[in-house]
């Protein structure tokens, strides 16, 4: 599935944003199909075998094979060549594109073609491919090199942050400490708690980052589906919303204090991921239409339905527009994850964003979006919430103030500002929350985690 | 000190083996209480002991020299605890004594294994004479040996005075003192942050039990261990992602040990609020009645038709009395689990039970091991390895000191290996085996710890998978499903 993702990003950015300043290999994110390659293309249809030759460029003096055309001219120059014959005999040849040569594959079809010989290449060795490369610490396989290697980098080097300050290096242990700690037991830390266990469920999405953000978006994909009334359609999005903010917040892997630093680890991915979807609908005037066009942003703009999972996600939100901001936070997790990929068309904003965000992160506490987040939310929740409401409809620069501290928490304020704030009043105490599964949201999760609710949506 | 309370219950109860001679009373009657426990320094009585054996018989000799010590025993107190001293004792020692005394590395086994054979024989003064020995050159502060000569010498003289019940009863009093949610989570995350001891049956047991259990939305997960549920936020996180639909789960802890009962309220909430922020729909139960397992039924358990049941079984097994353990096996099949899953220490004091010195032998092999594995794995003060070895100290009792004749209210210690259960376990099951996918977790876990560990499959016959510490198996986890019915079980 990942690999599908990976394969249509990268064929994405290569065809529609050849000049994409992202990298097509981080990000894996669900992508609109492309349109139609360049209809002028030549489509070039290698055989298996020509397609996994290593040395594809040869030079007619000598025999010896390149890896890289460029590699070859280098090599050709050292036959000290007369100057005609150095030039390229050849003119320029038309653009070409590459078919995949596994019959049963989408890119098999030259409407499917992908503009990039090393990236038909890569799709070819991970998705038909055997995965020779195995990570000597987490024993996770690649089919590419490359993959591998980018892997191995980060593997292991995650530093894992729980609330109490303990680091882990190790993620079971990280998650068996989180269980039991005392910063997941206290009422006031829940919304940390929960923005550090979102990033914990999202944590296999941060964890590799050519990995399958959509196996971690899957599970919370099916949560929305049977939305019977808009009150379960809130608490879902709301529920969906909070468990997907780790997700946004890729970066995130301390529960609730991830700095600033782990964001930018993430280069390109983050930022735009995370404050990308606001910037989407910044053009649009009324704000439910903001908010629709927000949570389905490119998606809709695109017109890509073909996507089976977000099509599955999208159809109850139709639903559900009439609901308003609300039901707008389930699908924005979506299309956030879409963000990342389509970076370009939205960068300059994400950069304002994410300039905006390495402002407010370096004068905010030294607990970073989700932790100050959590700690403006428990210490000036009224505030806060009235702050962002207004905040949000009126999108002004002081929206990406607040959204820098995360869109998942920006979400939530603005989304449920009333609610939220009766919520937080109540639990002004802290203590057990009136023995009801009061959650790290504090906004009535109850509801949504009560198994019998949680059921029903089922 | 255990030791000392025992001997000093023994004087006032005037108890002593049948066999006991007089100069043994007069031994223990003159020897003031505060110094028959506390290590000596041993040079010094060696020193005076020149050729050790004559002289542990001479009641004159005993007093005289007890009376001598009286003065360098206080002195030594207070410094008993430096290793350093022990070394020098070591090094003293060696030379000296004579042939009873701990020569080279493994003195402690050989005076402990010499002692367990006296006791056998039942040949008193042997008996003294090494029980003293022992007593001069342990400490539960020491050295690998010495704490290993420390706490089986205390087995040793519990089997000897026959005063295991009772020694037991004490320990587990005192244990239960100390024993608090804090300390038992601090301890146990500890324990699994420098060791795969226990982790490496989480991760295989949640391994096989996500596959097992793949698709299923209603899920009951019977865990009779005292992990304190440790094992399950990695599997509530794995369910929570990895899964299209999140099922429902259904956590049913069966404690099998007292002592935990006390912090379960606790775990329990841990536990709910954990879940609810892995948004996975959660219910947690715990049962700590039934001191028998073979009691437990499917209502008591509160087993509904419609769920995937699974049966988790962390050092549960060796808990039941050795008889009891195929209608036990019987009765988890009647539950009508997908999966059951095994995690056992790898030794053998079930086979051995009716032979002292072999049970012995086992014991001691098996805990050499473990505590050499705390001593690699802890730092060098940790309080949390004293803690652990510390609660080694009842197992080693009730195995080695507690007839099994008696209600040991669940509080068996039999280990079995890997072997001997599978046999057990294949007249109602018959073996899964744990998919390339699970190996490869469970490799990639033991490479998180220090060196030392493997991961050991096992031949054709034999089922499961070994942890093996220096090439050693030394945990066993497996998974079983039920036989079908119309395979009928031998007996």
């Amino acid at each position: 599935m990942l690999e599908t993702m990976a394969e249509e990003s990268i064929s994405n950015g290569f065809i529609k944003n050849p000049v994409t300043g992202s990298n097509p290999a981080v990000v894996a994110k669900k992508r609109n199909l492309p349109g139609t390659p360049d209809p002028e293309a030549e489509v070039i249809a290698l055989s298996p075998k020509t397609l996994t030759a290593t040395n594809r460029f040869l030079c007619e003096i000598c025999g010896k094979g390149f890896q890289r055309e460029q590699n070859l001219q280098l090599h050709r120059r050292g036959h000290n060549l007369p100057w005609k014959l150095k030039q390229r005999t050849t003119k320029e040849v038309r653009k070409r594109v590459y078919v995949c040569p596994e019959k049963t594959c989408v890119h098999h079809h030259p409407s499917r073609a992908l503009g990039d010989l090393t990236g038909i290449k890569k799709h070819f060795y991970r998705k038909h491919g055997e995965k020779k490369w195995k990570c000597e610490k987490c024993s996770k396989r690649y089919a590419v090199q490359s993959d591998w290697k980018a892997h191995s980098k980060t593997c292991g080097t995650r530093e894992y942050k729980c609330d109490c300050g303990t680091l882990f290096s190790r993620r079971d242990s990280f998650i068996t400490h989180r269980a039991f700690c005392d910063a997941l037991a206290e009422e006031t830390a829940r919304v940390n708690a929960a923005s550090g266990m979102h990033s914990l469920a999202a944590e296999n999405f941060n964890y590799q980052l050519m990995g399958n953000p959509l196996d971690t978006v899957m599970p919370f994909s099916t949560v929305f589906n049977p939305i019977s009334s808009n009150d379960e359609a809130v608490d879902q999005t709301r529920r969906g919303f909070s468990l997907w903010m780790g997700q946004a917040s890729q970066g995130y892997d301390s529960f609730g204090k991830s700095t600033l630093q782990e964001i930018h680890q993430f280069g390109s991915l983050n930022p735009g991921s995370i404050y990308g979807d606001p910037m989407v609908s910044t053009s649009n005037p009324p704000v439910s239409d903001y908010q629709l066009n927000w949570v389905f942003g490119n998606k809709v703009s695109s017109g890509n339905v073909e996507d089976h999972r977000l099509s599955s996600t999208s159809l109850p939100f139709s639903n559900v527009k009439e609901n308003g901001p609300q039901l707008v936070s389930v699908p924005s997790l979506f299309s956030t994850q879409q963000q990342s990929h389509q970076t370009p068309a939205f960068s300059m904003s994400a950069t304002a964003l994410l300039q905006k965000a390495a402002q407010i992160g370096a004068t905010s506490t030294d607990t970073a979006f989700l932790g100050s987040f959590g700690t403006k939310c428990s210490n000036s929740q009224v505030q806060d919430g009235n702050k962002h409401s207004d905040l949000y409809v009126s999108n002004t620069p002081s929206d990406l103030e607040n959204s820098a501290n995360g869109i998942s928490t920006l979400n939530q304020l603005q989304m449920y500002p009333a609610k939220r704030r009766r919520m937080q009043n109540e639990d002004s105490g802290g203590g057990g929350g009136g023995g009801e599964t009061r959650d790290f949201l504090g906004v009535g999760v109850q509801v949504i985690c009560h198994p019998s609710s949680i059921s029903g949506w089922k | 000190m255990k030791l000392s309370s025992a001997k000093l219950s023994k004087e006032s109860k005037g108890a002593s083996p049948s066999h006991g001679g007089h100069h043994k009373k007069s031994l223990h009657s003159k020897r003031p209480s505060h110094c028959s426990v506390l290590p000596l320094r041993p040079v010094d009585q060696l020193e005076q002991w020149p050729s050790a054996t004559v002289d542990m018989y001479n009641s004159d000799n005993n007093h005289h020299h007890h009376h001598c010590h009286q003065q360098q025993q206080q002195q030594a107190q207070t410094s008993h605890t430096s290793t350093s001293r022990s070394s020098d004792y070591l090094a003293g020692g060696r030379g000296d004594s004579g042939e009873a005394s701990g020569a080279g590395d493994k003195w402690a086994l050989r005076l402990l294994k010499e002692c367990a054979r006296a006791i056998f024989d039942k040949d008193s003064s042997k008996v003294h004479h090494l029980l003293w020995m022992l007593n001069e050159l342990a400490s539960p502060y020491g050295d690998c040996d010495q704490k290993l000569a420390s706490y089986f010498l205390q087995a040793l003289f519990c089997k000897a005075t026959e005063s295991g019940r009772r020694c037991f009863k004490t320990l587990t009093s005192v244990a239960e003192k100390s024993h608090s949610f804090d300390s038992a989570r601090k301890l146990i995350l500890k324990f699994q942050e420098v060791s795969p001891w226990t982790t490496f049956g989480h991760v295989a047991a949640n391994g096989a039990i996500l596959e097992a259990l793949d698709g299923e939305s209603k899920l009951h997960i019977i865990d009779i261990s005292n992990t304190l549920c440790t094992q399950w936020p990695t599997l509530l996180e794995a369910l929570a992602t990895r899964n299209d639909d999140t099922p429902h789960l259904k956590l049913t802890v069966v404690i099998t040990e007292n002592i935990v009962r006390s912090v379960m309220k606790e775990i329990s909430q841990r536990m709910e609020k954990f879940a609810r922020l892995m948004g996975v729909p959660f219910e947690f139960n715990v049962i700590s009645g039934p001191n028998h397992l073979g009691e437990l039924t499917k209502e008591a358990l509160g087993v509904l038709e419609d769920e995937a049941v699974t049966v988790n079984c962390i050092g549960a097994l060796r808990r039941v009395s050795v008889e009891e353990r195929a209608s036990v096996i019987q009765m988890f099949r009647s539950l009508g689990p997908n999966v059951v899953t095994f995690v056992e220490e790898e030794a053998d004091f079930s086979t051995t039970r009716h032979d002292f010195v072999k049970c012995f032998e086992e014991c001691l092999k098996f805990y050499t091991s473990y505590f050499e594995m705390l001593q690699e794995s802890f730092t060098a003060t940790s309080n949390e390895k004293l803690m652990l070895e510390r609660e080694c100290s009842r197992s080693i009792v009730m195995v080695l000191a507690c007839d099994d004749d008696q209600d040991n209210e669940g509080e068996c210690e039999r280990r079995e290996r890997g072997t001997q259960w599978s046999e057990r376990l294949n007249q109602a099951f018959s073996p899964v085996g744990f998919s390339d996918d699970v190996v490869d977790d469970v490799k990639a876990l033991l490479k998180r710890y220090k060196a030392g560990w493997a991961l050991a499959q096992p031949h054709q016959k034999e089922t499961g998978l070994y942890l093996t510490w220096k090439e050693e198996p030394v945990v066993w986890v497996s998974a079983w499903k039920p036989l079908k019915h119309s395979q009928n079980y031998r007996n």
